[in-house]
């Protein structure tokens, strides 16, 4: 009897620990992922109260309003039909198009669904239709302007532009784009599919753009890495593949910092097969590859740094950025702003207030840190590095004179496609403008030809020059 | 000399009352339906009479008997907001799941020698478990009921209470082989209802017993490993087994299809927030089958997350307490059955609440006491009556004991 005794206590422990998970895993589910699911377009119960709620307003960083609820109860946007597009979507559309846009992952703020009755009850009495709060958001709509002007006609892509300090957006763009008041046939047939946001959906490879990571891996698992001299023959010959350089350029002898300024593949294929997989792969996950993304602001797809089937080839690829890597615009954003800041990396954020009807705020912007990504003499380094490839290397069109603007291109190559996908990463070195960007733009060309002079605009544009 | 103050139990039940006199007389000022009325006197009267009137017969737990009664009233009170009808016969079911109960009480009180029920028992069993199959109607994928009389009912949730005691019977005599033997045979037959939830429920709690009764290791390894085995086999054998996990994965892939349900049950408890849309006023009839399976998400709907975390400690005291009870038997037989009793309801409880938050994969079993079923609520009743039968048999052990000392002393 006592044996079974003793059993019993076994049996109960365990069984308490599975019904106490149930409450652990729940709130932890609905913390992380609630405000997803109940924005998600199968919220039925949403869509009913949007009927009898009126939205509240949206404004930008400035106050410049970007949606608001006209007399009829229609939802109108801007009236800028430029400034439209290039938020689009950023802000969402009443037609829901836009899965994540402000009007649907922030409706529980623009529908005021956290409202105590109390204050319903008052709006009640009062007769009026219940109306949401107004949010401000973080995106700055003259600056989305100024990018949608750059951004080559007819081509798709993205472009990010946050504070590295504090992870704010101040753009966020996804092309082609619509127009939310006018939405036409064209739109929804358009193969490039407009309604898909791309800085935050779209996942691809890098390109040369990796280079910055595959670096940082090499300056901390490589021995002496700084004053180590790679050989550029032209090409590489390696088991079933051939790394070579664009324009199959010979680069000779070179240190890392000029292969980063010249995007040589072979000193960064050669960087990788040197430090080994792992290692990268380690440096990689520090930049937040293969984390599960839950940012309270927005929804974005992980980003995979391939781990199954690594054959030398595969590797060795993955040092300049190609193979099976995935990354979304506004990760690589991420990543370059996590260099700016001293290695660590910000949560990127949307909101930046709540006001209810009666202007009391509701909500208070806090910055919070994603992750350390990096320790900070090796983020100088790499931002010393990216300094040169904007002066003399691949990016100088990005530049800006009297800025100190940092950066790396990128052409990834991407099968089934006439031209590269041409990516600009990169920011300005100047705690005045702490600002960092990410420029894709697809099937275009190189990065240095088709990305990088957008990029340098708009650090012109940022820095008022 | 009597002190006029009330006992804490005293104050719980009060307080119980008090909830659902004012939530049922909330819905019937709402729709003014007679039924409402009768509905708002009936079932704290039924509560009433179940916790304060059972223990006055004999020893019963007084505080497993109100936490039960609880969870019925709820059940009744959600079907009936969610669907008069249902919570008419719910009620209905809740009065006759009580004199069950009592019955069952004194079926473990009164009986001394178990042998030859058993036996009968272990036969009804298995000619139970053969009736769906040979007569039987399928219902959502599964073939587990059969109609007498136009009263449709699951043989199998009956057959779980004698599962229960032929098991810890045969386990208490150290007949491990025939009890695993029985056990196998029901749930042979259960799998070939395609009754998963519920052949799970067999499957682990009769390998809780025989793992109580022999702390043999290798029975549990064995165990865990024939489960993993049998897992795999119906992963690749049932097509909708292989479905179930794909939407446990990640339901969102298909959310108007094959992810409704489940999507829907997420979306209604964060609709819900904290503190719930409120009685009556929540919109949880998007989800199908709302009142079976997913009945926890309506609670957390229109009584919120605070309610919700309460409802689940209900029942891990409950689950504790019927542990308690088995501690304190004295018989071999009366341990393992109440041990068996209270893994029951705690394993079923974790099944479906896990399935319902997408902790894991669903698996169509109700929500003991609360969910809408007559078998069901039936089986969970009969359980709850073998554990206060235990109790209660417990407590004379206690006061015989008392007794004896009392007289010792008198001679002393």
């Amino acid at each position: 009897m006592k044996l079974i005794r003793q059993n019993i206590r076994l049996i109960a422990t365990v069984l308490c620990v599975l019904l106490i998970s149930l409450v652990v895993y729940g709130a932890y589910s609905i913390s992380t992922q609630g405000s997803r699911w109940f924005s998600s377009g199968a919220n039925k119960y949403l869509r009913r109260t949007k009927a009898n709620v009126t939205a509240g307003n949206i404004v930008d960083r400035a106050n410049v309003l970007l949606a608001t609820t006209d007399n009829t109860g229609k939802r109108v946007y801007s009236s800028d039909e430029a400034v439209r597009r290039a938020m689009v979507h950023v802000v969402g559309d009443s037609a829901n198009n836009i899965a994540y846009g402000a009007e649907s992952f922030m409706a529980d703020h623009l529908y005021a669904f956290n409202e105590s009755y109390l204050e319903r009850l008052a709006q009640g009495l009062q007769g009026k239709i219940r109306r949401g709060y107004d949010i401000r958001l973080s995106v700055d709509s003259r600056l989305s302007k100024k990018a949608y002007s750059l951004f080559p006609k007819d081509k798709s892509g993205a472009i990010v532009v946050m504070n590295y300090r504090t992870g704010e957006l101040l753009a966020l763009q996804s092309y082609p784009s619509f127009d939310p008041m006018n939405l036409t046939q064209l739109d929804k047939d358009n193969p490039l599919k407009p309604f898909w946001n791309r800085a935050t959906k779209w996942i691809s490879a890098p390109g040369s753009a990796f280079k910055v990571i595959t670096l940082a891996g090499a300056l901390q698992h490589i021995p002496d890495a700084i004053n180590k001299t790679f050989h550029c023959s032209g090409e590489l010959v390696l088991e079933n593949t051939t790394i070579t350089d664009a324009n199959n350029a010979v680069h000779n002898d070179l240190n890392l910092k000029k292969a980063l300024a010249l995007s040589c593949n072979i000193a960064f294929s050669q960087a990788i097969l040197e430090m080994g997989d792992k290692n990268l792969q380690q440096t990689a996950s520090n930049f937040g590859f293969g984390d599960y993304f839950l940012f309270s602001d927005l929804v974005v797809e992980n980003s995979v740094y391939p781990t199954t089937d690594r054959t030398e080839k595969e590797i060795a690829w993955t040092g300049p950025g190609q193979s099976r890597l995935q990354v979304t615009p506004l990760h690589m954003c991420m990543v370059a702003a996590a260099i700016a800041n001293d290695g660590i990396m910000m949560e990127p954020k949307l909101l930046l207030g709540v006001t209810n009807n009666a202007g009391v705020s509701r909500f208070d912007f806090f910055a919070r840190e994603h992750r350390i990504a990096l320790d900070k003499p090796t983020a100088d380094t790499i931002a010393d590095y990216m300094r040169e490839v904007v002066r003399t290397g691949t990016g100088t069109r990005a530049g800006v004179s009297g800025i100190p603007v940092c950066g790396k291109t990128g052409s990834a190559q991407i099968d089934g496609q006439r031209e590269t996908n041409a990516w600009f990463v990169g920011f300005i070195d100047d705690p005045k403008y702490p600002f960092a960007v990410c420029v894709v733009v697809e099937d275009a060309g190189g990065g240095g030809s088709v990305a990088a002079p957008i990029a340098g605009e708009l650090f012109k544009f940022m820095t008022g020059r | 000399m009597k002190s006029k103050r009330r006992t804490p139990a005293q104050l719980l039940v009060s307080t119980i009352i008090l909830f659902f006199f004012t939530a049922f007389l909330l819905l019937a000022l709402k729709d003014f339906q007679p039924l409402s009325f009768l509905m708002t006197a009936l079932v704290p009267l039924i509560f009433f009479a179940a916790t304060v009137l059972i223990p006055r017969l004999f020893p019963a737990d007084r505080l497993l008997l109100s936490m039960v009664n609880f969870l019925c009233a709820l059940g009744v009170l959600i079907l009936y907001r969610m669907n008069p009808k249902q919570g008419l016969d719910q009620a209905v079911n809740y009065g006759v799941g009580v004199v069950a109960m009592l019955f069952f009480i004194l079926f473990v009180r009164s009986l001394r020698h178990w042998r030859q029920p058993i036996m009968l028992l272990a036969v009804a069993s298995i000619v139970l478990m053969a009736l769906p199959l040979i007569f039987g109607t399928e219902r959502n994928g599964a073939r587990a009921w059969i109609s007498v009389f136009g009263l449709s009912f699951q043989p199998s949730e009956m057959v779980k209470v004698f599962l229960l005691l032929v098991v810890s019977y045969l386990l208490s005599k150290r007949n491990v082989i025939p009890a695993a033997l029985f056990a196998g045979i029901c749930l042979l037959m259960l799998m070939l209802q395609k009754d998963l939830g519920t052949a799970l429920i067999y499957y682990a709690v009769t390998l809780i017993l025989i793992f109580a009764a022999t702390r043999s290791f290798f029975y549990l390894g064995a165990g865990f490993i024939g489960a993993l085995v049998g897992g795999l086999i119906g992963y690749n054998m049932f097509s909708h087994v292989k479905r179930r996990v794909r939407i446990w994965i990640d339901p969102w892939y298909d959310y108007e299809g094959a992810g409704y349900q489940i999507v829907q049950s997420l979306i209604a408890m964060v609709n819900g927030g904290v503190w719930g849309t409120g009685l009556g006023l929540g919109h949880a009839y998007d989800i199908p089958a709302n009142t079976t399976d997913f009945v926890f998400s309506i609670i957390l709907n229109e009584f919120g997350l605070v309610f919700g975390v309460c409802v689940v400690l209900v029942y891990l005291l409950l689950f504790l307490r019927g542990i308690g009870i088995a501690l304190r038997s004295s018989s071999r037989f009366y341990t393992l059955l109440s041990l068996g009793a209270s893994c029951l309801i705690a394993l079923q409880t974790f099944i479906i609440i896990g399935g319902n938050i997408k902790m894991i994969p669903l698996t169509g079993v109700t929500l003991p006491f609360i969910s809408y079923g007559g078998s069901s609520l039936l089986s969970s009743m009969c359980i709850m009556g073998i554990l206060q039968g235990v109790a209660s048999i417990n407590e004379d052990d206690v006061q015989e004991d008392q007794e004896l000392a009392r007289i010792q002393e008198g001679y002393a």
